[in-house]
């Protein structure tokens, strides 16, 4: 059997995504045995043009140069998965999207008009070019990648998770940190898959992971945190850390 | 004849980056270290947010140091507050910051910069004929790796260290087993330094180099509230703006520093040089044997700097666990403190070099305005001159030789490109 052609992208971001597949280090030198890889720029000097079976793409689209790259990508590929949050949301460098403008942070940080540098505002992929799977995360966890790749092996698509953090926090029996501490977690209205990470240590959720699919808790946990006395600014910025391109619903009554 | 060699994208570094070098005959006449990793504009993004959640957001800036990033930000925000953290979570934060040099030197030096000086494109590639390195190497690296989990939550963007401390202790059954994790890998840390002391490295790029470092104190190490340069210079970390003076560059997204219009080097091998006495145990030992290998001007000898450090931080590991079991483990709570109108200053030694956090608050413990300054933003302008050189001096070889040469060296500051795209003042 010809091995699958594999491509490893990133955009604009921390590279923390291709990093995870670096961490696997336990599966790693397995892995590049099953596929045969054609880019992969933070691992290898190797590179080859031609069709990609597969192509992991992290990142979000933060010039014309990511964009061009992003589009080359696309034509050259069959299956394009968004590879953690930068793709799939945007993460942290969208945060301020629709409230700050671009020119605003250019003058703001580099102390320059906006037609010094190729920079676009920060976008998911999927603004730009139909996705096939995602894998959602900031980081992406390893297991959720093993399987992804597993299944994407056997010709399957990979399964996401439907259900939110709190599901996975009460399977593990860990205390409410909402309940018990009053702490402004996510947990209700975050998409599953990180084994409530941060409940577990104390912590209340962030969202790196973004929102979950079905939005019938997005009200009423905008409720809560008001009725907890956090401000409309504490939530709003609490809640655009890992969502500058979420649905309306999410930030809905906040705005 | 006018010419112009560019390497489009860098391989095996961490972001975006190409460089470009336009040649007159045997003169030099620019070179460009063109940062296209796109802009992220932190420092304006953080703006409004509480202090509690600022660790969380910035550290996200880099994957490979997002520990070293996120202790620089609890640093800067303990120092507004003046939050004093106890000698138990000191020693815990000396634990995290070596665990990371581990998995990120490990990854830089066997898999990253290795592969030049045997021949492979990757590291996947020379697995084929050194199984066994490349294994021990990455069982190396998931040693570090075990102490990002433990520690921090995870391995990459963990949330378990705070402002105030640890918000969940270690048992000391993780503790024991980070121990054993590390006596387990200090072969292939002692095997990183006899690899690379059997390279000699080229001499086309040996040129005058200033060094900056963390003065580490008493001992080697990555932290510290003051900065030594090569030229004989202490300054405190709240002075660092008269260091880095940075400036904004056309071709990069990543500002350039300078200092007394000097360009200056950080990471390993200014450590080394600065601080090297100070090191313990079988790293010490290392480096007095093999002291002529680290040459402050020849800046690829940082690889053979990050091998003896890799020594140092399994030994230091040990040490640390060993202090921490010693004095008994406290299940103890978050200092608690109060918040007022404030700026605070932190510097720590990252894996590839000085970090800069500095941030303002307001009255509610809101950040009013902040910088953050990156190692591969202050040697972006080094690189820059360093390419110079080894153009300069191999202008009769061929564009293959010259590229090579310069790549080998560029990814000998084991550049972090994603890290230095977004420094500078929110004004």
């Amino acid at each position: 059997m010809t091995k699958p052609r594999l491509g490893i992208f990133s955009l604009t971001g921390c590279a923390g995504d291709q990093l995870q597949i670096l961490n696997m280090e336990d599966e790693l030198l397995n892995l590049v045995a099953r596929f045969h890889i054609v880019d992969f720029q933070e691992g290898s000097s190797h590179k080859e043009s031609g069709p990609i079976d597969i192509a992991f793409v992290e990142g979000s689209v933060s010039t014309e140069t990511d964009l061009r790259h992003l589009k080359e990508i696309r034509e050259r590929s069959s299956v394009l998965i968004a590879f953690g949050n930068c793709a799939t949301d945007g993460c942290v460098q969208a945060m301020r999207n629709g409230e700050t403008t671009l020119a605003q942070r250019l003058k703001d940080v580099y102390g320059v008009e906006p037609d010094y540098y190729d920079a676009l505002e920060s976008k998911p992929i999927r603004e730009y070019v139909k996705v096939d799977f995602s894998i959602p995360g900031c980081p992406v966890e390893k297991d959720e990648v093993v399987k992804a790749i597993t299944s994407l092996l056997h010709g399957d698509s990979p399964l996401g998770y439907s259900y939110p953090v709190c599901v996975e926090c009460k399977l593990h029996e860990y205390p409410c940190v909402i309940v018990e501490d009053n702490k402004p977690c996510l947990g209700p209205v975050v998409r599953a898959g990180c084994e409530a990470r941060c409940p577990g240590l104390g912590l209340d959720c962030i969202g790196c992971r973004g929102p979950v699919e079905d939005g019938s808790n997005f009200a009423a946990e905008l409720q809560m945190l008001l009725d907890k006395g956090y401000t409309e600014e504490f939530i709003m910025n609490r809640l655009r850390i890992f969502s500058g391109e979420l649905p309306e619903d999410f930030l809905g009554g906040a705005k | 004849m006018t010419k112009t060699i560019k390497i489009e994208e860098l391989t095996r570094v961490e972001g975006h980056g190409g460089i470009e070098v336009t040649l007159d005959g045997d003169k030099v006449k620019d070179v460009k270290f063109n940062v296209f990793e796109g802009p992220r504009f932190f420092e304006s993004l953080i703006k409004t947010v509480h202090y509690e959640k600022i660790p969380d957001i910035t550290r996200r800036i880099c994957a490979i140091c997002t520990a070293s990033h996120s202790l620089a930000s609890i640093g800067a925000i303990e120092n507004a507050f003046k939050v004093k953290p106890t000698p138990q979570t000191n020693t815990l934060r000396d634990l995290l910051i070596h665990g990371e040099t581990i998995e990120s030197h490990a990854l830089h030096v066997y898999m990253l910069a290795l592969p030049d000086f045997l021949g492979f494109p990757d590291a996947f590639s020379m697995a084929s004929e050194h199984l066994d390195a490349v294994k021990m190497a990455l069982n190396l690296k998931k040693a570090g790796n075990q102490i990002h989990n433990t520690l921090s939550g995870r391995e990459v963007h963990g949330m378990n260290e705070r402002v105030g401390g640890f918000s969940k202790v270690p048992s000391q059954q993780e503790l024991l087993d980070i121990r054993t994790s590390m006596e387990e890998v200090m072969p292939v840390a002692e095997l990183a330094v006899k690899l690379l002391a059997d390279v000699v490295p080229p001499k086309h790029n040996v040129s005058e180099n200033l060094l900056l470092a963390l003065d580490s104190g008493e001992r080697f190490g990555y932290m510290g509230d003051h900065i030594l340069t090569s030229a004989g210079e202490r300054v405190h970390e709240t002075e660092y703006e008269k260091l880095t003076n940075e400036q904004v560059i056309k071709h990069s997204y990543a500002k350039f520093s300078n200092y007394k219009g000097k360009t200056f080097m950080v990471g390993a091998l200014p450590r080394l040089h600065l601080n090297g006495d100070k090191l313990e145990g079988k790293a010490y030992e290392l480096y007095k044997q093999h002291k002529e290998l680290i040459d402050r001007n020849n800046t690829i000898s940082n690889n053979f700097c990050q091998a003896i450090e890799l020594v140092h931080d399994v030994e230091r590991c040990i040490m640390d666990v060993d202090e921490l079991l010693s004095n008994g483990l406290d299940d103890e709570d978050l200092v608690e403190f109060d918040v007022y109108e404030s700026r605070g200053i932190n510097a720590i030694e990252a894996p590839r070099g000085i970090l800069y956090h500095d941030y303002s608050f307001d009255d509610q413990g809101r950040i009013t305005k902040a910088n953050i300054i990156t190692p591969t933003a202050q040697n972006a302008a080094n690189i820059e001159k360093d390419v110079r050189v080894i153009a300069g001096n191999l202008s009769g070889s061929s564009d293959e030789t010259i590229k090579h040469a310069i790549e080998v060296m560029a990814r000998a500051y084991d550049p972090c490109i994603s890290c230095s795209v977004h420094l500078t003042r929110l004004k």
